[in-house]
């Protein structure tokens, strides 16, 4: 059973932590096999059409992911590090309609072994923004609103560290 | 990519700093001058000061305009692109992950359904 939670930290890192019941080398697998991945990369009700993953050091990754409405929404990115079983750090970057980046993310996934079940950790951060990404980001979670009382009890929270 | 004339980066710059987060977690909760801001930190009023001219260049709070009385206040519109973007990568990753956890059930379920053989199970369906 999966457990997950979330915590937004400095620098406006998401920290999100899961417990798969599942052995470490399967979850390794289901990143890092491209087939595996277009399964479950997204949101609900979200397909990969293209999914191709070159899991290696400097190798890329090229997914273009189909939201339910039938938007595109194509994105790259390089693996920094890939360490089995263990650890893979990549950039993505979600592309403009001409193919240029908008924004792009690191992310770092842990996977440790825990009594037979499987604790990851995914880190993720903003490291280059355009003036576009909000607005891309608006589009692509129409009717998301966050209110502003939601943050503002976040950035109480994690004022004190 | 011009990092410098964008604003999401701007605002996430300026709220990289825990003590500006803390100076607009006190905001939200109404005006507030550079005196009462500076109180619970043990910190010069230049230091505040400077904090201060951080948000207010990356928009997130505003300043009165009276010399002595400069009420600051927190401004939404930036917060709200930041709150965003964390909404849109809380949500992306936590249904994603969500996937990936049926299909891990998925898989090991087929695995088990294919007896005693070591194979790993082949997906044939």
């Amino acid at each position: 059973m999966a457990t997950g939670s979330i915590t937004p930290k400095e620098r406006h890192e998401l920290v999100l932590t899961r417990v798969f019941d599942a052995p470490r080398e399967l979850v390794f697998k289901a990143w890092t096999d491209p087939k595996i991945v277009a399964k479950w990369w997204g949101p609900h009700r979200f397909t990969n059409p293209v999914c191709e993953l070159d899991a290696r050091p400097g190798g890329t990754i090229r997914i273009h992911m189909r939201g339910p409405d039938g938007t595109v929404y194509p994105m790259t990115g390089v693996y920094q590090e890939v360490f089995a079983p263990e650890r893979i750090v990549f950039t993505s970057a979600a592309l403009d309609a001409a193919g240029n980046p908008m924004f792009e993310m690191l992310t770092t996934v842990t996977f440790a072994e825990e009594g037979g079940k499987t604790k990851q950790i995914l880190r993720t951060r903003v490291i280059k923004s355009t003036a576009e990404a909000p607005r891309y980001l608006a589009g692509m979670e129409a009717g998301w609103t966050q209110s502003l009382e939601r943050l503002t009890a976040y950035l109480a929270e994690h004022s004190k560290e | 990519m011009q990092l410098a004339t964008d604003q999401l980066s701007t605002t996430l710059a300026a709220l990289s700093d825990s003590t500006r987060r803390a100076i607009l977690a006190r905001l939200a909760g109404g005006e507030a001058t550079v005196t009462e801001l500076a109180a619970p930190f043990a910190m010069s009023m230049p230091a505040v000061s400077r904090h201060l001219k951080v948000l207010e260049h990356a928009g997130l709070i505003t300043r009165g305009r009276e010399a002595q009385w400069r009420p600051c206040r927190i401004a939404a519109a930036p917060l709200k692109d930041v709150a965003d973007w964390l909404a849109h990568y809380q949500r992306f990753w936590t249904e994603s992950l969500d996937r990936l956890d049926e299909y891990l059930r998925d898989a090991q379920k087929k695995e088990k359904n294919h007896g005693h053989r070591k194979h790993h199970a082949k997906r044939k369906a």
